[in-house]
């Protein structure tokens, strides 16, 4: 067969098929169409889908413009999983015969095949202000320096190409489509971790409004789908930290994670049938009185809470007094932890992974949805 | 058979309102090879909460446990919460892999009385151990009763699969170490796709609404798919699928009755241990059913 990406000198070809996701919005018309491709060797789904658009179906709607993981348009998923089409090669899975479902992103409405409506995505990152405020208008005759040393505590968060991935399975954004949601709080933390930035107090206070940090559910698909390493997770969590390192801290998921610092200085173990109190307020807790009641009844939490106190819990607290000496408040307790955790892109550690079982054929995604 | 010794976390929830996750990952742990060296002088490990609000306290809080797991002489800390997994494994990665940052940790640590930490003890969670190698074989042996074709949705939770960097342990998209243990025991594995999803609880005291639209995926799905029973590795997703069940029923007319179990009550059960181990009764929903079918 012809194809118009030739395979360079010397390399070979590989047969592969998929199943797209065909949606056309206007007309409500939905089918999972196969294709069958013969592609040169070092292919990626978005040379697969080029060579489908060029020779079998031209009105196959996808979005791409640079190719090389930097323009962040062609966003889509693969088994159920949000990638860039250009970051993802094919080799593999040819060899191993799968044939992977390509399928719009998730949280986004979408227009036709694999084009979502990106407007919802720009309205969120808007909203977090992501331009820089010095707080000045005049520009000093004297350059400013910015060290690399403040720099490098939003140097992930500078990775972001704004591609979606992140958003595409963010649980909470299922559930309230209204949180900001990982992409837009990831920008957040980049201008207020940004030496720069004088309106760090009003960014933290907007971006602590009700769908806002506090939404974070920790799934972590932001982090295990970002194809440029920003970990919005973790920005998200610098936010947190930041937040209650200036004090605003009237958000119930700000009380509830300073509980949990109340609890380990003082028992060493969460204090968890005050949990809810100390989190909601009592008067919200008295109305959950019926629900108490029956996790009272199972033993889940006792009618009077003596305090489970771990052995050698002096040394927790004098711990926290000490750490609160050296003062890596705030985003710097996390950032410092990145220098090694950088490292795990380039070694073979994390797990073991001996006698693994064949991979199972992917959980299929979920239709596509207008 | 020579035990293998492992420092034992049991983290808040099985110290409290998952006691039957102690007990029976208690009974467990010799049949599967495991000696459980329980650590006391430890504490929470700050459940993504402390990390989100101190986070230079969480690194040195998670330090300490994983000083005193290498004070017992021990080489492998195991878990049995995927939340505690996570935040000791992040911790672990950041003290071994950053030399300078351990060093002022493990000075810290000693100033206040606490053993240093050399960064010689890696952090393994109970399905790890018993999904290959030594203890799957001889979890295969320990589950002599079987589970006579229980039909069991696993559920995975999020911070034992994601981020997979940190825990690596499988593919976070395609995991099998569940199913595969499910089978073991002689039951078959239900698949639906909200397996490896959230099931809200770290935002279900602040955020219920939101926490029970995430929640309802996996009960509504398992169900769907014919499940009898659930099963989780995590304590906090047993919490919230266990008892905010009644909430759903309350936010949505949805009456699921979908019992949920730990890893270890579920291997329990098929290994042959005892009520007063596996402490069915402290469920919110009733486990009756599963255990009729059973004939336990």
């Amino acid at each position: 067969m012809s194809t118009n990406i030739a395979p360079a000198p010397g390399s070979s070809t590989i047969e592969l098929a998929l199943k797209i996701w065909r949606y056309d919005a206007e007309t409500g018309e939905k089918e999972l169409k196969r294709y069958e491709v013969e592609a040169p060797d070092w292919v990626t789904l978005l040379d697969v889908l080029d060579i489908i658009k060029d020779q079998q179906d031209g009105t196959l709607a996808y979005r791409k413009s640079c190719r090389m993981m930097i323009c962040g348009s062609c966003g889509m998923r693969m088994d159920g999983a949000a990638v860039l089409a250009c970051k993802t090669r094919m080799y593999d899975i040819a060899k191993s015969g799968h044939e992977p479902v390509i399928s719009p992103m998730g949280n986004l409405p979408v227009l036709k095949d694999l084009v979502v409506n990106m407007d919802p995505f720009w309205g969120k990152i808007r909203s977090v202000k992501p331009w820089l405020d010095p707080g000045y208008d005049e520009v000093a005759e004297k350059e400013r320096i910015v060290s690399q040393q403040q720099m490098n505590v939003i140097h992930k968060e500078a990775l972001c190409i704004m591609c979606g991935c992140c958003v595409s399975e963010c649980n909470s954004m299922e559930s309230d489509p209204e949180f900001l949601g990982p992409a837009a709080l990831a920008k957040g933390m980049r201008f207020v971790g940004d030496a720069r930035d004088h309106d760090d107090v009003q960014r933290l206070n907007k971006y602590n409004e009700e769908h806002g940090i506090w939404d974070c559910t920790r799934c972590y698909f932001c982090n295990e789908r970002c194809p440029k390493g920003v970990d919005p997770r973790d920005a998200i969590a610098k936010l947190g930290a930041e937040s209650i390192k200036q004090g605003i801290d009237h958000d119930m998921g700000a009380k509830h994670a300073k509980w949990f610092v109340r609890s380990a200085m003082t028992t060493g173990w969460l204090r968890e049938e005050e949990l809810i109190p100390k989190t909601q307020g009592y008067i919200s807790a008295i109305r959950q009185a019926k629900f108490a009641l029956g996790l009272i009844k199972h033993g889940k939490v006792r009618p009077v809470p003596v305090p489970h106190v771990a052995e050698r819990v002096g040394e927790a607290r004098a711990l926290y007094n000490l750490v609160k000496e050296q003062g890596r408040d705030g985003a710097l307790g996390i950032v410092q932890g990145e220098h090694a955790l950088g490292r795990i892109e380039f070694t073979e550690e994390a797990g073991a992974r001996e006698n693994a079982p064949e991979i199972q054929p992917g959980v299929e995604p979920p239709p596509a949805e207008g | 058979m020579a035990l293998r010794r492992v420092a034992y976390y049991k983290g808040c929830l099985a110290s409290l309102s998952a006691k039957e996750l102690d007990s029976s990952t208690q009974a467990l742990a010799p049949q599967v090879g495991l000696e459980l060296v329980e650590l006391q002088a430890v504490t929470c490990c700050g459940a993504g909460d402390i990390h989100e609000a101190e986070p230079d306290y969480y690194l040195h809080l998670n330090a300490r446990i994983l000083a005193y797991a290498e004070a017992a002489g021990c080489d492998t800390l195991l878990t049995i919460c995927n939340v505690c997994t996570l935040n000791l494994r992040q911790a672990n990665w950041q003290l071994k892999n950053d030399d300078a940052l351990r060093q002022r940790v493990s000075d810290n640590l000693e100033h206040v009385g606490v053993p240093p930490y050399s960064g010689n003890v890696e952090v393994r969670h109970l399905l790890w151990e018993i999904a290959e190698g030594e203890g799957y074989e001889l979890l295969k042996a320990a589950a002599h009763k079987g589970l006579k074709g229980l039909k069991v949705a696993p559920f995975y939770g999020c911070q034992i699969l994601r981020p997979s960097k940190l825990l690596g342990f499988e593919d976070p998209d395609r995991p099998w170490s569940l199913e595969r243990i499910i089978e073991a025991c002689g039951g078959e594995a239900i698949d639906y796709p909200a397996k490896i999803k959230c099931c809200g609880f770290p935002i279900i005291a602040a955020r219920e609404e939101t926490a029970l639209g995430e929640l309802i995926q996996p009960i509504e799905q398992a169900k769907e798919a014919g499940a009898d029973a659930l099963v989780t590795p995590c304590p906090l997703c047993h919490l919230s699928l266990d008892a905010w069940q009644s909430k759903l029923k309350a936010a949505t007319g949805k009456d699921f009755q979908m019992p949920i179990l730990h890893l270890s009550q579920l291997v329990g059960v098929a290994a042959g241990l005892e009520e007063s181990e596996l402490k069915f009764k402290r469920h919110v929903v009733p486990v009756t059913p599963v255990l009729e079918k059973l004939e336990v």
